[in-house]
């Protein structure tokens, strides 16, 4: 197999990974994902050795969920979270207390608007640099910059709402 | 150009989070530190936006160790190859299953929570050590301290633990989005005596650093070099 289909069969765990934050559910979630690596592998010609694949995979992701998103708003209204409760009963309460703690940062995220949620899932959660991340969105660095801390500022204030002890 | 490390021209709300993403240079950065240091509320800000950061990187965190669904492998294999390379344990499990030491046998036919599961016939972190091998440095503390971090010829990022709880210790490699055990041994239990001179490398058992020689090609990672291969989820 070539080395640039390797380096994507080891990146489709981060693709998996940001797909989950920007989709609503794990199927859509997987949907992205295949539908990136097709593009992805559609293009293989332009992609440049020596440039990092993960960024290039990633602005493909960002540019077939925007296409998605922008289907998807023209025929329905914003979608609930799904499949809310389904998931848990594998390992009793733990398992269930870490369950309802990642839907409370699920729902938190999913209020974020489209290009906040982006920015956020590009820095936060995989560990883009500022510079990286302007350029898998294609904006200008102060662009990014002012997406990311209003999303993060945003993020804060909901999910601090249910700290159990919140310290101020 | 672009110059991301002054303060000049950032917001305060700008300064914290291109503090807390590691944007600001050596300077803009101490000074940041003298003033949460003096400053009660910015440190309390400071510390909630870590909690919230942590949060959020901890619930999507486990999609990296989930299998990936095989039609998506498949969709790379079956375009590009005749005969579709073999992902995922074969090879990889009989390999474990000649340096598991024999501390392991019996654990084998553990239920589920224990700190390695059998799958498909390989030994995969779960749990807290999964976790820790996915997420801790070698300095950060925890109950479960993280020792080396190299990468095997093939580029595989290898990594020994120490499960002090589970008088576990070990050496794992990062394949397929998991951690595979490749080797194990007791950990003494001595090394509860005086926590502040513990290092995970002294504790570390020789049959496990001897697979560590085994399969260590070239130095192992330093600190700033864990971190970035941390950061990019341990992609070759």
């Amino acid at each position: 197999m070539a080395a640039f289909d390797r380096e994507i069969v080891e990146l489709l765990p981060r693709l998996r990974r940001l797909a989950r934050v920007l989709t609503r559910s794990p199927a859509d979630a997987d949907d992205l994902v295949q539908l990136s690596v097709e593009r992805a592998l559609g293009r293989r010609d332009q992609w440049r050795p020596g440039t990092r694949l993960d960024s290039w995979m990633f602005r493909i992701m960002k540019n077939a969920w925007i296409d998605e998103t922008r289907a998807r708003s023209r025929r329905s209204a914003v979608l609930a979270p799904e499949e809310a409760g389904d998931r848990v009963g594998e390992d009793g309460a733990a398992a269930m207390q870490a369950r309802l703690e990642a839907r409370a940062v699920e729902a938190a995220m999913a209020r974020l608007p489209e290009d906040q949620r982006l920015a956020v899932a590009l820095v936060l959660v995989e560990g883009l640099s500022y510079a990286e991340a302007a350029e898998v969105l294609e904006i200008p660095p102060g662009t990014l910059t002012s997406r990311l801390v209003r999303g993060r500022m945003a993020l804060a204030a909901q999910l601090r709402q249910d700290e159990p002890e919140a310290a101020p | 150009m672009n110059d991301p490390n002054t303060t000049h021209g950032m917001t305060p709300e700008e300064r914290l989070i291109a503090y807390l993403d590691g944007e600001l240079d050596a300077e803009a950065r101490a000074r940041f530190e003298a003033e949460a240091a003096a400053d009660p509320r910015l440190a309390a800000e400071l510390a909630g936006h870590r909690r919230v950061g942590r949060r959020v990187t901890g619930t999507y965190a486990p999609v990296l160790d989930e299998p990936v669904p095989p039609h998506l492998v498949a969709l790379v294999t079956a375009a590009n190859d005749r005969a579709p390379a073999r992902f995922g344990p074969p090879r990889w499990a009989a390999l474990a299953a000649c340096l598991v030491a024999g501390v392991l046998v019996g654990r084998l036919a553990w239920p589920q929570p224990g700190p390695l599961a059998d799958r498909d016939g390989a030994l995969v972190a779960r749990g807290s050590l999964d976790r820790a091998l996915t997420a801790q440095l070698a300095s950060d503390e925890g109950p479960i301290r993280i020792g080396l971090t190299f990468q095997a010829a093939d580029g595989r990022y290898c990594r020994t633990f120490a499960d002090p709880a589970e008088a576990l210790a070990g050496l794992a490699c990062r394949q397929s989005g998991r951690w595979l055990a490749v080797t194990t041994a007791t950990l003494a239990p001595a090394a509860g005596a005086a926590p502040a001179y513990r290092t995970a490398a002294s504790e570390t058992p020789a049959a496990v650093l001897a697979a560590v020689d085994a399969l260590k090609a070239g130095d192992a990672l330093d600190a700033k070099a864990e971190r970035a291969a941390r950061d990019r989820a341990w992609v070759k």
